[in-house]
């Protein structure tokens, strides 16, 4: 036939045989399951009967889900950290020591400021408590408390708040008066006593909106008029200038009385102010302002810093403050101290020493943990000028809620840019505001706590606190003069050893402690793990997933590809002829295998050299198919050449 | 003959490994080997030879690549560390309890007296305000000679650039100072300087009582300071009473006697089987205020640390205080530190390789870094001051300092003290321990004894203190180390690398070395057949020159190409004469190039030598491989 000459002629110009030198799939698969590296394949097409050819299937494919699922584990766990902790045996630098008197501000310098709410706290006790003074003494201040008409108590009224009727009785007028709004309970639900008719508390109001209005109760109330008193100082406080508050405050000459750092003697040049919107003028011990940060060579308490610190406790505020002593806190030179937060007390009348133990953590960031490395990518501006932590990234977030809701600044915390502090001249609503934002801050609904992460890495001093009776009786005498005569001229009066306290800060040891996550797994560990997997399962390789990739989809689709197009070309030739009405015999395109004249190639492809060898009886394992390579003639032309040899030697 | 045999043999055995040519052998091992790559080279069309040839070189780089970073990951001898905590049954702690004060001031005080006046009488000039109503003329003369060694000064620094100082015997000015010289003249002095009177005149009484108290034998010491049964009223360890005899007396330079409970130098230490405060130590301790040494230490409490058993306790780094009049309780976290040792960190396991000697092995006790330093201290004042100082152990042949013996001490000390230099050498040279075991304590104190129970109290409130001490609710927090990295790691590592890229194993590495030997093997045939081959042709070139007749009738038997060759048949000529003149390399190409002729070559020569036939067949069967040279080797025998 003519046609199918030129079918096939065209067929070899157009497709000549490379690659899938298979006809069919099922050769294909044939052909790559007895040629292939991994080991399963193999056997399915070789072995006899049907049952042990369904078990080698079933064998082969469940060690390919095993091998899938081993790996996809291996991947999932890619991302784990390991921990090593190191010691390391050095110098070690000094942390700052931040030294804080727990009253703010003298109290005898504030007194303009404070003289009219201190008067009006101490009548509310009166006529609460009924302390000392007789009862027409309070009615008067009553009645001359309803003639002023104070301006804190119309603000904020403290109220008495008998629970179950919903009825609180001003505190100022006697007046009883229903409860509008919610009522907040600062205290615990828990703690709360129930049967407590005497719940006092006070009502903030929305001055926009008077219906507007939040109750505050507190059970004791002691934290009542405490957090009464805290709201009104805050709002003094926030009206006065920074340079001011700095002088209201404690002078280093105030509160270091002796110093002493690692055997020498040191005074306040080597403190730096820190201005404390709470605990007023703090004093930071080897800041690293000045360029130097210095370190310790030998642990040991002689060795660390020594300072003796004057409490003025005649000075306190009575109201604000109710504990006397001073605050310290260990920090690394570029972490903001939160003395309120996270501050160690120091008593009166002891030596407090402190020995500290040195450790560094690192954590991994992403994507191992959660962390941030500088901070940079928290959408939160770092309002406070030191290197991020998650404290400063809290209280920044709240106070730009702060700025966004309320219009003003919380006093405790750094102003961001062109806000200011609350006050209730300018802001009347803000302390409503405030406890309304505190609120749903506590109670995460700001979102802080979810944009906030925490610090990568960070340096953490270790306290071991431990308190001894200073100055001890005997010595007692003598210490307080020389300590008086240090103090010099300008105090007059001996010294009580109730306003000293003594401080040592420590090294116990100069190992440091390092403790860092490091990466579990790395690519090459990674692949080779793969490489475990699969090589255990099937002797597989990156070389099989090649030819995985080749034969089950390259070859196999351009096959399919080629019975298409031939497919097609009978079809326009059978079209063609049309009218002949010849049907075409058995196509060559439906015979097998290399049979095939479509296939059969000069240069003979492997596979079908493979198969072309038939399975000999004796043994059942098909052998490796001869090459075709010149090596093996040559062993046969010496095979044959043996006899001969063997008969030269005879000869 | 039989010679021949065996090589001929030879021959065929090695015709039966990879071949004769590198090409051959390449093709064999691509065919045969193990390693997934090298098969697929040699199986299809040209171009996917050309893939399969660079993707095989790309995995096998892939994999020195990767080997190279796993060999260096495990020679980097990384560890990584568990923790593990818990309760278990543990030691307990080794207790060493001090006093604050080192002496009783009543069995010290004829020492001291000299002392003690010249202080009081500096401290009355300080504090009086104005000069002249001294008071000192009408008390008994001062003895100045320990004042002159040692003076208190006054150094005025109003003027920055000549500071004005003054011996406060004189007269007095603002700020204190604390003068240190050196025996050789005044021209070699130091001062200290101190912004506070009270810092300057303690550590002025320091230096000049530890002058003092050094000279006074040990023993006598220890009798000056607390006695245990004084110091300890009352031992409970879990419900077992206790008393003091189960403490082990020491003597601290710094606090004077201290006892040690549980320290396991003589018996078996104790273990704690239960957390709380039933279960532990509960310490009834007198450290009676009253006969304090004024001057010396200022605060008052007793000072205790914990530590492990049979290490010497370091007071001044690790102990607490526990105040007078207080409850102190603590409850004890063992945090313990198990590090490898070389290569895997740098610690030192009994402190053996440290080169300090190290003073405090006189006590028996283990080696710590605190005892290194100090004992690299001491050994550091022995060699510049020679004396030791007071606080540490003596090292041989070394007296402790005194003013009487050394004058210059105090400033050779303090020189010394203040020197970073030789604070550098000792951190450098002492290495920390590998196993480092801290106790974490949670202190919390009370009144005590109080109020209402203080009736029946006789003591003293002030001088009383009671100390509990127990485990906590976990007692262990054990970070221990491990290798990352071990060697079966490393190995499972690479062939898992091995394996992920090209399937191979050590097995294929083998494989691979058979091939170089192979390949090495041709080479040495062809090295002593091009050898053999240049000597014939030398050989045949003189001979030629000697006989050309015999030569030209032999040759185009087995030369049919050769130009030089007469082409008439040639003469019967003995064997040995053929088998001399078969070997010629130039022959190879010739024969290669008339394929045709190769028929002529047995026919002619078959009845005269069988030698040559064998020639003849091995020209055949080589001529596509060219190679002739390999017949050089068998026919030189």
């Amino acid at each position: 036939m003519p046609g199918d000459g030129s079918i096939t002629a065209r067929l070899k110009r157009t497709l000549p045989v490379r690659g899938p030198q298979a006809p069919t799939l099922s050769e294909l698969m044939r052909w790559y399951c007895l040629n292939t590296n991994t080991h399963g394949c193999r056997r399915i097409v070789v072995s006899r009967g049907r049952l042990r050819r369904l078990l080698w299937i079933l064998l082969t494919l469940s060690a390919v889900g095993l091998i899938l699922w081993q790996c996809a584990e291996l991947l999932m766990n890619y991302y784990s950290a390991s921990v090593s902790v190191t010691v390391q045996f050095q110098k070690l630098p000094f942390p700052a020591v931040t030294i804080c008197n727990i009253n703010p501000y003298k109290y005898s310098a504030m007194k303009e400021y404070l003289s009219e709410l201190d008067k009006e706290t101490k009548k509310a006790l009166e006529t609460f408590y009924g302390f000392s003074e007789g009862k027409s003494k309070v009615r008067r201040s009553v009645d001359e408390w309803n003639s002023t008409g104070s301006n804190f108590f119309q603000q904020i009224p403290l109220l008495k708040v008998e629970d179950f009727s919903r009825t609180a009785t001003d505190l100022r007028s006697g007046q009883k008066r229903k409860i509008e709004g919610s009522v907040f309970h600062k205290d615990s639900s828990i703690v709360n006593s129930g049967d407590s008719n005497d719940i006092i508390g006070f009502q903030l109001c929305d001055a926009n909106n008077s219906s507007e209005c939040a109750l505050y109760t507190f059970s004791s109330g002691v934290n009542a008029i405490q957090e009464w008193y805290k709201l009104h100082y805050m709002n003094i406080m926030a009206q006065i200038p920074l340079e001011t508050k700095e002088k209201l405050s404690y002078s280093a000459d105030d509160l270091l009385l002796t110093c002493f750092f690692d055997g020498l003697s040191c005074d306040k040049r080597h403190f730096t102010r820190f201005h404390h919107p709470l605990h007023g003028n703090c004093y930071t011990f080897n800041s690293g302002e000045n360029g130097t940060i210095l370190s310790t060579s030998t642990g040991g308490s002689e060795y660390g810093l020594q300072v003796v610190l004057y409490i003025d406790e005649a000075d306190y505020n009575p109201f604000l403050v109710t504990s006397s002593g001073a605050k310290i806190i260990v920090h690394d030179q570029n972490e903001y101290p939160f003395i309120e937060d996270i501050g160690t007390e120091i008593e009166t009348a002891a030596a407090t020493s402190i020995g500290m133990h040195f450790t560094r953590s690192r954590k991994l960031s992403k994507p191992y943990s959660d962390c941030t490395e500088t901070g940079a990518d928290i959408p939160v501006e770092n309002l406070y000028n030191k290197s991020y932590s998650l404290q400063i990234c809290l209280h920044s977030c709240f106070q730009k809620a702060m700025v966004e809701s309320c219009g003003c600044a919380q006093y405790a915390q750094p102003l961001p840019t062109g806000a200011e502090y609350c006050n209730y001249k300018k802001n009347p609503n803000w302390m409503y505001c405030y406890y309304r934002l505190h609120e749903k801050f506590v109670k995460e609904q700001l979102g802080c706590q979810q944009i906030c992460k925490d610090a990568c890495s960070f340096k953490e001093w270790a306290l071991t606190t431990s308190i001894a009776q200073w100055p001890s009786t005997v010595s007692e005498d003598w210490m307080l003069r020389v300590l008086s005569w240090d103090k010099g001229q300008k105090l007059n009066k001996k010294l009580n050893k109730t306003d000293l306290a003594n401080l040592m800060v420590f090294y116990k040891d100069l190992n440091e402690r390092f403790i860092s996550e490091n990466p579990a797994n790395t690519l090459v560990i990674l692949l080779s793990n793969f490489g475990g997997q699969l090589g255990l399962w099937m002797s597989c390789s990156v070389v099989c997933v090649i030819e995985i990739v080749e034969v089950f989809f390259i070859d196999s689709l351009s096959i399919v590809m080629r019975r298409q197009w031939q497919r097609a070309k009978k079809w326009w030739n059978d079209r063609k002829r049309g009218g002949s009405g010849k049907a075409p015999q058995a196509s060559d395109v439906e015979r097998q295998g290399h049979d095939n004249p479509v296939c059969i190639d000069e240069d003979l492809p492997t596979f079908t050299t493979a198969l072309r060898l038939p399975l000999p009886q004796d043994s059942p394992l098909p052998r490796t198919p001869p090459p075709n390579y010149s090596t093996l003639r040559l062993e046969t032309a010496f095979t044959e050449q043996l006899p001969d040899t063997l008969e030269l030697g005879q000869h | 003959m039989n010679l021949k045999k065996y090589l001929v043999r030879a021959l065929h055995r090695l015709q039966k490994g990879p071949g004769y040519t590198y090409k051959e052998l390449l093709v064999w091992y691509c065919d045969n080997t193990n390693t997934h790559g090298p098969k697929r080279i040699i199986k299809e069309g040209p171009k996917k030879k050309l893939i399969w040839f660079f993707l095989t070189l790309l995995f096998a780089s892939l994999v020195f690549w990767q080997w190279g970073i796993l060999i260096n990951t495990y020679l980097s001898y990384n560890v990584t560390s568990s923790l593990s905590i818990g309760f278990k049954t543990m030691k307990f702690p080794a207790v060493t309890i001090c006093n604050a004060n080192p002496f009783k001031y009543s069995e010290v005080k004829h020492l001291l007296k000299e002392l003690d006046r010249l202080i009081e009488a500096a401290l009355e000039r300080i504090l009086q305000p104005t000069p002249g109503n001294s008071s000192e003329n009408t008390s008994a003369p001062l003895n100045l000679e320990l004042w002159n060694q040692i003076p208190l000064v006054l150094i005025d620094e109003h003027d920055k650039d000549n500071p004005v100082i003054l011996d406060i015997f004189e007269t007095n000015q603002t700020a204190g100072g604390n003068e240190t010289c050196s025996h050789q003249g005044s021209d070699n002095c130091t001062y200290r300087n101190f912004t506070s009177a009270a810092q300057a005149v303690t550590e002025w009484y320091i230096l000049q009582s530890t002058s003092i108290l050094s000279k006074v034998p040990l023993h006598e010491r220890i009798r000056m300071g607390y006695q245990a049964e004084d110091m300890i009223l009352a031992c409970l360890y879990g419900a077992e009473p206790c008393n003091y005899k189960n403490f082990t007396q020491i003597y601290h330079p710094d606090h004077g006697n201290c006892y040690i409970f549980n320290w396991g130098m003589d018996e078996e230490a104790l273990n704690s089987s239960n957390p709380g405060a039933e279960f532990g130590l509960k310490l009834i301790l007198d450290i009676s205020q009253q006969d304090y040494i004024p001057y010396l230490s200022s605060a008052a409490g007793a000072r205790l640390m914990l530590h492990q058993q049979k290490s010497f306790p370091f007071l001044k780094d690790q102990g607490i205080y526990a105040m007078a009049g207080t409850e102190t309780s603590i409850g004890v976290l063992v945090d313990e530190l198990e590090r490898m040792g070389y290569p895997y960190s740098d610690c030192t396991m009994n402190g053996s390789d440290v080169p300090v000697k190290n003073l405090y092995s006189q006590y028996n006790t283990s080696y710590s870094i605190q005892a290194c330093l100090r004992s690299c201290f001491q050994n550091h004042m022995a060699e510049i001051c020679g004396c030791g100082h007071y606080m540490f152990p003596l090292p041989e042949g070394v007296n402790y300092c005194n003013n009487e013996d050394n004058p210059g001490w105090a400033y050779c000390y303090s020189s010394l003290r203040s020197s970073i230099k030789q604070r550098q050498i000792c951190i450098d040279s002492c290495k920390e321990t590998c196993n480092d075991t801290q106790y974490k304590m949670t202190i919390s104190m009370a009144d005590w004894p109080s109020e209402a129970s203080e009736l029946g109290f006789v003591l003293y409130r002030n001088g009383i203190i009671k100390l509990n001490i127990y485990f906590q609710e976990y007692n262990y927090r054990t970070i221990s180390e491990s290798a990352a990295t071990t060697i079966v790691w490393l190995l499972s590592s690479l062939g898992g690398q091995f394996g992920f890229w090209m399937g191979g194993s050590v097995l294929c590495l083998i494989e691979f070395g058979e091939i170089i030997i192979d390949s090495l093997w041709i080479t040495i045939i062809n090295v002593i057949g091009w050898c053999k081959g240049l000597k014939q042709r030398r050989a045949r070139a003189r001979w030629w020159r000697l006989t050309p007749t015999w030569a030209s009738s032999t040759s185009p038997l087995l030369c049919p190409g050769m130009r030089r060759c007469p082409p008439s048949p040639a003469h019967p000529h003995p064997t040995m004469t053929l088998c001399g003149c078969s070997p010629s390399t130039s022959l190879g190409p010739t024969a290669m190039q008339r394929p045709s002729e190769r028929g002529v070559l047995p026919a002619a020569n078959h009845h005269r030598c069988a030698a040559c036939h064998l020639l003849g067949k091995c020209l055949l069967s080589v001529k596509i491989r060219r190679e002739l040279k390999a017949l050089a080797v068998l026919s030189y025998d």
